[in-house]
């Protein structure tokens, strides 16, 4: 396989500068509609997708993205042997006989071998469906998943790209190419029936031992041949679909059109410019790289392609690039800490310096959010990983309000925390690729998304609001740093948004279950993530039916809605664990440790600090 | 009577007693959680059967409470609270209004519970149907020609069952719920009629997920004559189980889903699935169908998130099937007269605790003044 990937690599060894260094203006490159996971995205977005999936970052060379994938679509010989592969588990890396280095970065070049000494045992994994493929095998699968996808890259324009081929004048003039012109696929697919036709008319008279060929007739079967490796190697190449086909918005790879027929008088006028980038950017030609990118933006202006919005793409590039909700969390940091300077000395300008950032972070939120849903065309809580970062922004907002309203820090601080830690796990949760995925069928409902979802995830930062300004009264009264008026302000409080809490969480549920009742004909039907919710809100039923009924005391009051932090982190993450139910909500792999950390955590601390109050003997609290 | 009223006073003075709901809570809150991880194991089916619709659950050797219990409890204890124990004032109306709304949310769960029908139905494009079968509900049967003249559910099937409802003997010899195939050996073959001659059914642990199971049997027939006497298989979805012919009739032997009629039928005209552009990601697909009831007959269209009604049968679009040449259309099909009571039951709720926040925080606000 290796072998055979090599010759066709070799076939491109024509024209190509050893190294194509990124000196032509990219950034228009990079707003250049892909179809790409049922949605339409710039190639900025693609190329970091890419990357980061191969290399669990955007740089792994010190190189953008964009110019990393110029470089692999025009300029695969060098890009086979970029160390752009991580692979961090020592057992795969054994497996695929790679060396030990220090930062476990490889070349698909480096690859090549162990992917083809380790290829029957993928197929073994992917045909046993009954049994789930283990930590090792899954890394396994990823290496050989990226490399397949890799190799796509590669070969995208293969089609188009100056072969190391040489033409006879006739077939040249056949193929409709000067004494000049590069040989190209396409080229070669004019005259491949014609050359096929006087190959097996040699076959039927010479048979297949090339020996007994003379020497034009050698030449004509190596050149059958080429054309044949290069044919093979171009099926079910369909990632890389950046040509229009018609102006309803369907999208084709270059090979799509060779192979499936998609070819069109307007797709081909869209390969040309294709193919002039192409050698543009082997030349390092400027002038003609910009010509190229302003010729494919003018058509696309001039055909009005469905769906192909610049001013989107253009967005979705600055989105990239201003990661806003990775500033976000910066900034929430900086709102925290001054909060938690503010608890020491109680200075007014420190104060403001937190409400500012404060406010700073949940605006940069929000923007973020509202880009996606402007790019989405839907509430922006259709996936676990946006759901958190909604609750992200209600969270610190509802904060902002009690700040508004107590005006003594406390609003302050759990805006603060809760911005950051949803952050955080947002960050975590984003996985690699795109985060702004097109959605299944059931979820593909604007109604619901706004109704049930928005609801129930207003809910779950509501109860994590509830949840900081429990631990916040916690804290305050095992420590004696807040005053006794805020004390009993910030308890008042924490009930009134625990009511809140109750009422989003509780509405959310049953409007969930109407969903349901609308799309599966069941009400409720005990999946997974409807216990969740249903566990929050018995929760809440408990506690407060306790604390009105005089069952349970202040302190175990305040403690039980700490802990309502743990209940929504079981209730929104962990049930995607179990990988049961009818939710495509996301299920996720490697979270239970640190969702067991949390719990063990908060469990822990709420303890100690109930110990520690009993200790104390504040009555008011024990009584 | 006039001693009546004060026992029934003390009785419910006893049941509306807020230490009910207290300590029932955490019963509730466990067997949630208990019911919910055990799924990854035995499935939500099971854990339904299991948990949380059944009076009593073990865990370990522990007999705990299970849903029906809790939720009987719960209703108990709530109308208890609603009719003898509600402060009927302005300051407790949201409270009580959402109490009410969840006595209604429990009814209809209750009415749910005793009168919901669900089952699917599997229409090729052009072709019609008018049964719904069940989802899990395994039946075996045996036609005369087309007529049904045995049917027994398969949890009271078992080996070593006779069975001489038809003019022939049938003796189970196997009954596996959840079957695998393997070759049968070439020294087993004896006896054996095509395919069960080159297949064996293997009982199986059942898979948590019941639509995987692969219900089937193997049995023996004796006197309907010497071609047909011998041994046969059959399972659920055999695309050709076994006909024994006898005195000219035909005798169809069948591991089905359990069926029930309806009083109309549908036929799908058109199938349609869009997806999302280079994926094979359905982003909506839709079945153009026609309802037949006696002599009227009109067009309806159902997609996801939009079900068709009619006679109390609620008809959602579940899956599709494009495998063969033409396309089939799977509906979910629900019979549930308790369906309107979650939707009048979260307005009441709703309104209830908005009115309960409104009067706290209207109150708190008077208080600070």
């Amino acid at each position: 396989m290796f072998k055979f990937f090599i010759s066709f690599l070799a076939l491109f060894i024509f024209l190509y500068p050893s190294y194509a260094k990124a000196e032509l203006p990219i950034d228009k490159f990079g707003q250049y509609p892909i179809l790409h996971e049922g949605r339409l995205k710039p190639l900025d977005s693609f190329a970091r997708y890419e990357i980061l999936q191969f290399a669990k970052r955007e740089n792994p060379n010190d190189t953008d993205p964009l110019t990393w994938l110029a470089n692999a679509l025009f300029n695969p010989v060098q890009a086979v042997t970029e160390k752009i592969f991580f692979i961090d588990d020592s057992v795969t890396r054994h497996k695929l006989g790679l060396e030990e280095r220090r930062r476990p970065f490889y070349s698909y070049a480096e690859l090549s071998s162990g992917l083809d000494k380790t290829s029957a045992e993928v197929m073994g994994i992917i045909r046993n469906t009954d049994i789930q493929p283990d930590k090792e095998q899954r890394e396994l699968l990823e290496v050989h998943e990226n490399a397949l996808q890799y190799k796509q890259i590669l070969r995208s324009f293969s089609s188009v790209l100056p072969l190391n081929i040489s033409l006879s004048d006739e077939w040249r003039e056949k193929a409709g190419l000067s004494k000049t012109d590069a040989v190209t696929f396409a080229a070669l697919q004019k005259i491949n029936a014609e050359i096929e036709e006087k190959i097996r008319h040699i076959v039927k008279q010479k048979g297949e031992d090339p020996a007994k060929y003379n020497l034009k007739e050698q030449e004509l079967v190596s050149l059958g041949f080429q054309i044949k490796i290069l044919a093979e190697a171009s099926e079910n190449n369909k990632l890389f679909r950046v040509i229009p086909i018609s102006m309803d918005g369907n999208f084709a790879s270059p090979w799509e059109l060779m192979n499936d027929g998609k070819g069109s008088p307007m797709a081909a006028r869209y390969m040309q410019d294709w193919s002039n980038l192409a050698l543009a950017w082997q030349n390092q030609d400027a002038t003609k790289w910009n010509a190229g990118i302003q010729s494919l933006e003018n058509k696309f202006h001039d055909d009005q392609i469905k769906n192909y919005d610049v001013s989107k793409l253009w967005l979705e590039v600055i989105y990239n690039q201003f990661a806003p909700f990775q500033i976000s969390i910066f900034v929430f940091a900086a709102s925290f800490i001054f909060a938690c300077i503010y608890f020491v000395n109680y200075s007014p300008i420190i104060y403001r310096l937190g409400v500012i950032t404060l406010g700073s972070a949940i605006i940069i939120q929000l923007l973020g959010l509202l880009f996606r849903v402007y790019v989405m065309e839907r509430p922006p809580v259709g996936t676990l990983y946006e759901s958190i970062l909604f609750v992200g922004l209600i969270a610190p907002l509802l904060s902002a309000y009690v700040e508004r309203v107590l005006k003594n820090g406390i609003g302050l601080l759990s805006g603060a925390i809760t911005g950051m830690m949803l952050g955080i796990l947002g960050l975590s949760m984003a996985g690699e690729g795109d985060t702004m995925k097109v959605l299944g069928a059931v979820l593909n409902t604007r109604f619901w998304l706004t109704t049930h979802v928005l609801c129930i995830t207003i809910g779950y930062g509501w109860c994590l609001l509830t949840s900081i300004l429990a631990h916040l009264a916690l804290l305050g009264k095992a420590f004696g740093r807040v005053q006794s008026d805020t004390q009993d302000q910030l308890i008042k409080t924490m009930t009134t948004h625990a009511l809140f809490s109750l009422l989003f969480t509780i509405i959310g549920t049953i409007l969930g279950g109407i969903w349901a009742d609308q799309s599966w004909g069941r009400f409720w039907g005990w999946d997974p993530k409807e216990n969740g919710a249903l566990l929050i809100v018995l929760w809440l039923i408990w506690l407060i039916h306790g604390k009105i009924a005089g069952q349970i005391s202040q302190l175990i009051w305040i403690g039980g809605m700490a802990f309502l932090s743990v209940i929504v982190a079981i209730a929104w993450i962990g049930v995607n664990l179990l990988g049961v139910g009818l939710h495509s909500y996301g299920f996720i792999e490697g979270v239970f440790w640190g969702l067991a950390g949390f719990a063990i955590f908060e469990f822990i601390l709420i303890a100690a600090l109930m110990i520690v109050i009993t200790h104390q003997g504040q009555k008011n609290y024990a009584s | 009577m006039t001693s009546l009223v004060p026992l029934l006073k003390k009785y419910a003075h006893k049941l509306k007693h807020p230490d009910i709901l207290f300590w029932m809570m955490p019963f509730m809150i466990l067997l949630l959680v208990v019911g919910t991880v055990t799924q990854k194991e035995i499935g939500i089916q099971r854990s339904q059967e299991i948990y949380f619709s059944s009076f009593v659950y073990m865990l370990g050797f522990i007999p705990l409470p299970g849903g029906l219990t809790l939720m009987l409890i719960l209703f108990i204890n709530l109308l208890a609270k609603f009719l003898f124990g509600s402060d009927w004032s302005w300051a407790k109306s949201g409270t009580i209004i959402s109490h009410f709304g969840v006595l209604i949310l429990i009814i209809g769960g209750g009415i749910s519970y005793f009168s919901s029908y669900e089952g699917y139905m599997a229409i090729e494009e052009g072709g019609s149907a008018q049964l719904v079968e069940d989802y899990h509900q395994r039946t075996l049967v045996i036609r005369e020609d087309d007529k049904i003249i045995y049917e027994s559910h398969f949890e009271n099937i078992f080996e070593g069952m006779a069975i001489d409802q038809a003019p022939f003997l049938m003796t189970i010899t196997k009954a596996c719920y959840h079957c695998g195939i393997t070759r049968r050996a070439e020294e087993d073959q004896t006896g054996w009629t095509s395919p069960g001659k080159f297949m064996q059914l293997n009982t199986m642990t059942p898979n948590p997920q019941d639509e995987k199971n692969m219900t089937g049997i193997e049995f023996s027939i004796s006197g309907a004559g010497d071609e047909q006497d011998g041994k046969y298989l059959t399972f659920d979805k055999f695309p050709k189980p076994p006909n024994i012919i006898k005195n000219q009739k035909t005798y169809q032997i069948a591991i089905e889903r359990a069926t029930r009629a309806l009083p109309f039928s549908l036929s799908l005209q058109k199938f349609n699935q869009e997806f999302h552009g280079g994926t094979d990601m359905a982003k909506a697909y839709q079945s153009l169908l026609t309802v037949t009831d006696g002599d009227a007959s009109w067009p309806v269209l159902i997609e996801m998130n939009e079900p068709f009604r009619y006679r109390g049968y609620t008809f959602y679009q579940s899956s599709f099937d494009v495998s063969s040449d033409k396309p089939y259309t799977i509906l979910a099909v629900v019979e549930n007269k308790g369906r309107l009571f979650p939707y009048i039951a979260t307005l009441v709720i709703a309104f209830g605790l908005i009115l309960h926040l409104i009067i706290r925080v209207s109150g708190r606000r008077k208080e600070n003044v």
